[in-house]
């Protein structure tokens, strides 16, 4: 991975292959969660952080949810469906316009809270010593996202230090 | 402006809830140990147009305290407010100012 940064009005990275296919499963499965059928989600700790409570009383909760929950399903649907159009599959250069970029810093979160929330990610949490093994390689698949995100806010924020 | 002719002033009682349509509502950030500390100092920036140094103050405040009020006004704004940072990712909520 080249990590992101800015050129000009736009930011650019280059993943490799590999890398590619991991955001392009990652993607795939964040996609399956977000549209499964509720009966069968319900509960899901990852689907709670993605779509969290809005106020801690559940009758306001729940009726937040109805008038709020079926937009933000669809704002990362399309935030989701944009960063897959924007991806080679075999790799490669990606460059990203403002709403691009906006559309990546949010699904990449989600992909975070995803992974962070299925792996139990504390503020304790360190990167790990054995990649090997299948918390190991997830680990170090969280990390590696938070790489790619943290290099995308920093190009941002530069951006935006720029313009002032 | 009270002249002579105006209406003689007629004590309104003050129920507990008349009080409470007063009251703001306000827009609370928790803290959460996946989102990065430079992201939630963007997306505050980029939602509520903070400067850098109070939306870095803001998210400390998270990161410290646990969590910290973003925005205050009426209910249905702070209803929105919530809703965009849930976009975002970061763990919010509205309730009625204490």
């Amino acid at each position: 991975m080249k990590p992101f940064r800015r050129r000009g009005d736009e930011v650019v990275a280059r993943f490799v292959d590999a890398e590619a296919s991991i955001i392009g499963l990652l993607l795939d499965q964040l996609e399956q969660l977000l549209t499964a059928d509720p009966e069968d989600a319900g509960g899901d700790p990852v689907l709670d952080r993605l779509l969290p409570s809005g106020h801690e009383d559940l009758e306001v909760a729940a009726d937040y949810r109805e008038l709020t929950e079926s937009a933000l399903r669809a704002g990362k649907a399309d935030d989701l469906a944009l960063v897959r159009a924007s991806l080679p599959p075999e790799g490669g250069e990606v460059r990203l316009d403002d709403d691009q970029a906006r559309a990546w810093l949010r699904t990449t979160n989600d992909l975070r809270l995803a992974l962070g929330t299925r792996l139990d990610i504390t503020a304790d949490t360190e990167p790990p010593e054995d990649p090997a093994g299948e918390e190991g390689a997830q680990l170090t698949v969280y990390y590696w996202l938070t790489a790619v995100q943290g290099s995308l806010v920093d190009a941002l924020a530069a951006g935006r230090g720029g313009r002032r | 402006m009270a002249g002579p002719l105006a209406p003689a002033r007629t004590p309104e009682t003050t129920t507990g809830e008349e009080f409470q349509v007063d009251r703001p509502w306000v827009t609370v950030v928790w803290d959460d140990p996946v989102n990065l500390m430079t992201y939630v100092t963007f997306v505050l920036q980029e939602l509520f147009g903070y400067d850098e140094p109070t939306a870095t103050e803001l998210m400390l405040q998270v990161h410290n305290e646990g969590k910290a009020i973003v925005s205050s006004g009426p209910r249905e704004r702070m209803e929105h407010d919530t809703n965009r940072l849930h976009a975002y990712g970061l763990w919010a909520t509205f309730q009625r100012d204490s």
